[in-house]
């Protein structure tokens, strides 16, 4: 499926995708959105990289590296870097859910802090969820990337 | 005066303590960590002792929400038996390093050997019924790792297996026994004793009217009985323990003639002035005589000497549960004090022929004589304990004897129980004599010819004399003057048992009863029949023999096998490989028990609904609907996946409709990456199916199937949203009014996901992140089949050296096959 039409559209449609997904993230607070929806989103980029490019792209193309067809997928370097995506989105997750032990507040408390007066925004509101958020996010592209590219490579 | 927590609990953990700390000590002292056993057995002794004469509970918090604690209790019964426990224990430490000396596995061995006298003695002190099952639990799975020493060998698992097999499943029922315990003194004496075992027994009859009043009594009896009978080996449980001999002597020496298998009469001590009555007195009497008799009488047909003392064992267990079970003071003396007798003389029969198997070289019976010459303190070691073992006077085991004939014959006197109150004193006489036979027996190896078979016998080491020789002295002891133990310990354990406790009196008797005649009768039969001793022995071993079904160790072999073969062959219907019957399997399942939980909850009521779907919504369903027709009917796969994406765009669209913007935004997220993902993989599998569609069964079955799903994902949705007609509930009103001020966002989903229902947003990443890793794991650990291939992959660090077993098959990619294989 590596066919010209098909490269000519992921090259114009993959960067808006992924700064949608981006976006999305972003106001899930307020609007709808959030770190699921945005790393779902994030990984329907990734999988059209991959439909258009074939498997081995990222890492001859971006990374510059000479990939050896025959190597077991699950010890890519690029499976390596989204299993550490996942554990690490798992992490942070944990970690901003530790963070309010620290002040005496139950785990996974999250508090918001808004603030005006911004250039360009005006207002804008902080969440502490963000950081939670921001996990997992994480977790799903980390983890739905290590599926996608381990099954897809098979 | 009240016991002391501190002590009470340093006596209890420090065994556990040592345990875990094993492996250090073997480094340091190999195989004399026996000795380091021996020290932390005595100064349990120690502490324990300390609390000697005082009563009372301690606790320590442990879930109090659950009005649940880490109690004890200290009174004469728990401290006889802890300090049995760790007494013996110490005997056994003792004895260990030069038994077990040279075998492998010692860590392990000393280890499990700490833990179970830590868990004995737990259940002797625990007086919350929580911590009784934790600590009876943990008895049998440390006798699971004594037991099955030798793990090589087949007889030993299969006994391991066998112990664990009866002994947990026992204390399941202990457990639900204790549960129903707990309910009632919940409602009887407040909350705060629900568990509390040392509260229960300080108001007996109040707790026994409270479980007669709800029809409880008697499941509770029951239960507990199961649980203690089977931990007891009372028939027709009682055949775990002879084969656990497969275990090594010292084991056997403490876990089943000392301790453990006392467990279960412990308990049913300990519970007896709260369930004491005729049901009771029916109970185990009659289950305490059966095991006795029969057991005495497998003792008999026995032709190894540890077989021999197994059976003997169970026998004993039969006569202290009898003498608990009848109701009198005497019953209570009988259980309390024979108790204490058989662990003396028990445990020194055990190690001695412990000395015996590793000085002589067999067990066997038969080869076995004339011992007296190689091993004279051994056989006057034997000489007292079999005596005692016998109950022949003086000996110990005579005066606990004497008082089950008492409490025997004094049964009729408390209770209306007609042709019983005979049956049973001559029931007990009658496995009374077996008792002599087989003790008679045993002592025969030491007497008599020495058969020319039997080789050079080696002097045992000193450390393999002295625990039995301790043992032997102390039976001598109490034998010359029983009054002495009396008074130490077991006029207290009385106490703590029976109902109506008086001042308790042994001693040689000085005239006629009819006890007296029932020990006249026993012994003199006993001897006299002890020279046709090979012909009762061939006897009862030809009818054993020739008649499995009345073996219980035969049902057992013949439930178990079968239920292993059931299960397995149900194992390969149910997962014979294929995709499609995995998937048939699991979703008929899930199906039937969520229609089976709505109907068994009532939520399925026959309502009416009324179809009110705006003319937008009626038309993207129908479009669904039409999508759904056409996956099943197309017969390309690209057909399908597009066909099943107009699906999903659908429902997306609905929930739009339904003003639900984040659901409809997932919803389509999501369709699109399946659909990109579908299109990724396409390339890689027939552009159609190359299997046929299967014969009309399969078909049919496959409708059945998915119409079952269907209904089952319809149901769900009409019985979850119409358990609130009235509008929002009260909780998705909160959400809707403190998602501003307390989560600072306008999109109540998300300020639910991570604001208010963060943990179980965290849950589901789990479950992600479980997903990649196993899907990892699988597609990795695929080739692990073939491991001769595994040598050629480098390793680099990144991943165990284990998992790099992919070989050519998985490298190259997949040709079609195998995903049709899959689904075929």
């Amino acid at each position: 499926m590596t066919t010209v039409i098909m490269r000519t559209t992921a090259r114009a449609i993959v960067p808006i995708i992924l700064v949608v997904a981006i976006s999305l993230f972003f106001e899930g607070h307020n609007l709808p959105g959030g770190g699921f929806i945005g790393g779902v989103l994030t990984v329907t980029a990734f999988a059209i990289v991959y439909m258009a490019f074939g498997l081995d792209f990222l890492e001859r193309g971006i990374l510059g590296r000479d990939v050896d067809p025959g190597k077991e997928p699950s010890r890519d370097r690029v499976v390596l870097a989204y299993r550490r995506l996942f554990a690490y989105g798992f992490a942070i997750a944990v970690a901003s859910g530790l963070a309010p032990l620290l002040f005496g507040r139950p785990f996974l408390t999250q508090t918001y802090e808004s603030l005006e007066g911004i250039p360009i925004y005006g207002y804008l509101g902080i969440s502490s969820a963000l950081a939670f958020d921001f996990g997992v996010y994480c977790v799903v592209v980390g983890g739905l990337l290590t599926i996608l590219s381990v099954v897809g490579a098979e | 005066m009240s016991p002391d927590l501190a002590m009470v609990v340093a006596a209890v953990a420090l065994p556990f303590v040592a345990a875990a700390l094993t492996p250090l000590v073997f480094r340091v002292l190999s195989e004399g960590t026996g000795f380091a056993g021996t020290v932390v057995a005595l100064s349990s002794f120690g502490l324990l002792a300390t609390q000697y004469g005082s009563e009372g509970s301690v606790s320590l918090k442990w879930i109090p929400s659950l009005n649940i604690a880490l109690r004890f209790y200290v009174d004469g019964w728990a401290l006889l038996f802890a300090l049995l426990a760790c007494g013996i224990g110490a005997l056994i430490f003792t004895y260990s390093p030069a038994y077990m000396h040279g075998e492998s596995g010692l860590v392990r061995y000393y280890a499990a050997l700490l833990a179970f006298m830590g868990s004995i003695v737990g259940v002797a002190l625990a007086a919350d019924l929580v911590a009784i099952f934790l600590f009876w639990e943990l008895t049998s799975l440390a006798s699971f790792v004594l037991i099955g020493y030798y793990t090589a060998d087949d007889s030993s698992q299969y006994a391991a297996r066998m112990a664990m097999f009866i002994t947990v499943g026992g204390g399941l029922f202990l457990l639900v026994g204790l549960l129903l315990l707990s309910i009632v003194a919940g409602d009887v004496l407040g909350p705060g004793a629900a568990f509390n075992l040392a509260a229960m027994l300080e108001e007996p009859d109040a707790m026994a009217a409270a479980l007669r009043e709800r029809g409880l009594f008697l499941p509770v009896l029951g239960l507990l009985a199961i649980g203690a009978g089977t931990k007891s080996a009372q028939v027709p449980l009682h055949f775990w323990l002879p084969n656990a001999m497969a275990a090594p002597t010292p084991v056997s020496a403490f876990l089943h003639s000392a301790t453990m298998v006392k467990v279960g009469v412990y308990f049913i001590g300990r519970v007896r002035p709260m369930l004491v009555g005729p049901e009771w007195l029916f109970l185990f009497a009659t289950l305490g005589l059966t095991t006795m008799t029969v057991c005495a009488i497998m003792a008999v047909a026995s032709t190894d000497i540890k077989e021999l003392l197994a059976y003997s064992t169970a026998s004993h267990l039969g006569l202290m549960v009898a003498g608990f079970g009848f109701t009198s003071v005497y019953g209570a003396e009988t259980g309390v004090f024979h108790l204490l007798n058989h662990a003396l003389f028990k445990a020194a029969l055990f190690l001695v022929a412990g000395i015996v198997a590793h000085e002589a070289g067999t067990r066997e019976i038969d080869k076995l004589g004339g011992l007296r010459h190689d091993l004279p303190v051994t056989a006057v070691i034997t000489t007292v304990v079999a005596l005692s073992m016998a109950g022949i006077p003086p000996f110990n085991g005579f005066y606990s004897k004497e008082l089950l004939f008492e409490a025997a014959v004094e049964a009729s006197h408390h209770h209306d129980i007609g042709l019983l109150g005979v049956l049973y004193p001559a029931v007990a006489v009658f496995g009374s004599i077996f008792t002599v036979l087989y003790s008679l027996r045993f002592l025969s190896l030491f007497f008599g010819e020495r058969p020319e078979a039997l080789g050079h016998v080696h002097r045992p080491p000193v450390t393999l004399l002295v625990p039995p020789a301790v043992l032997a002295l102390l039976a001598a002891v109490v034998s010359v003057d029983p009054q002495i133990a009396v008074d130490a310990i077991v006029q207290s354990g009385l106490e703590a048992t029976a109902v109506d406790s008086q001042e308790m009196h042994v001693g040689l008797p000085t005239a006629y009863s009819t006890p007296v005649g029932m020990s006249a009768v026993t012994i003199g039969v006993g001897f006299i029949a002890y020279p046709f001793y090979g012909r009762v022995h061939d006897g009862v071993r030809g009818v054993v023999g020739s008649t499995p079904p009345i073996r219980p160790n035969w049902w057992y072999d013949v439930i178990v096998e079968g239920l292993s073969d059931e299960g397995r062959s149900f194992a390969e219907y149910v997962h014979d490989g294929h995709l499609r019957t995995y998937a048939s399997w699991t979703l008929g399942a899930t199906c039937a028990l969520a229609l089976t939980g709505f109907v068994a909850a009532g939520a399925i009521a026959p309502t009416e609904f009324g179809l009110e779907a705006t003319v937008p919504i009626a038309l993207v369903l129908l479009v669904a609907v039409i999508g759904a027709v056409a996956v099943a009917r197309s017969d390309s796969h690209i057909a399908g996946v597009l066909t099943l994406s107009i699906l999903g765009f659908m429902i997306a669209i609905f929930y739009i409709l339904a003003s639900a913007p984040d659901l409809a935004l997932t919803q389509l997220v999501v369709e699109t990456l399946v659909l990109v993902i579908f299109l990724l993989v396409i390339e890689e599998i027939p552009e159609s199916y190359e299997i046929g569609i299967g014969n009309v069964g399969t078909v049919v079955r496959d409708a059945v199937l998915s119409v079952a799903v269907g209904a089952t994902a319809f149901v769900t949705v009409l019985v979850t949203t119409g358990a609130r007609p009235d509008g929002p509930s009260d909780i998705a009103r909160y959400y809707a009014e403190q998602a501003v001020p307390e989560g600072g966002g306008t999109n109540i989903v998300n300020v639910t996901l991570v604001d208010f229902r963060g943990f179980d947003t965290l849950g589901e990443l789990a479950v992600v992140a479980l997903a990649a890793i196993s899907i990892l794991t699988l597609i990795v650990m695929r080739g692990r089949g073939d491991g001769d291939e595994l040598t050629d992959m480098p390793a680099d660090g990144e991943l165990p050296d284990g998992e790099l077993t992919d070989d050519e098959r998985t490298g190259t990619r997949s040709d079609g096959g195998t995903s049709g294989g899959a689904d075929e």
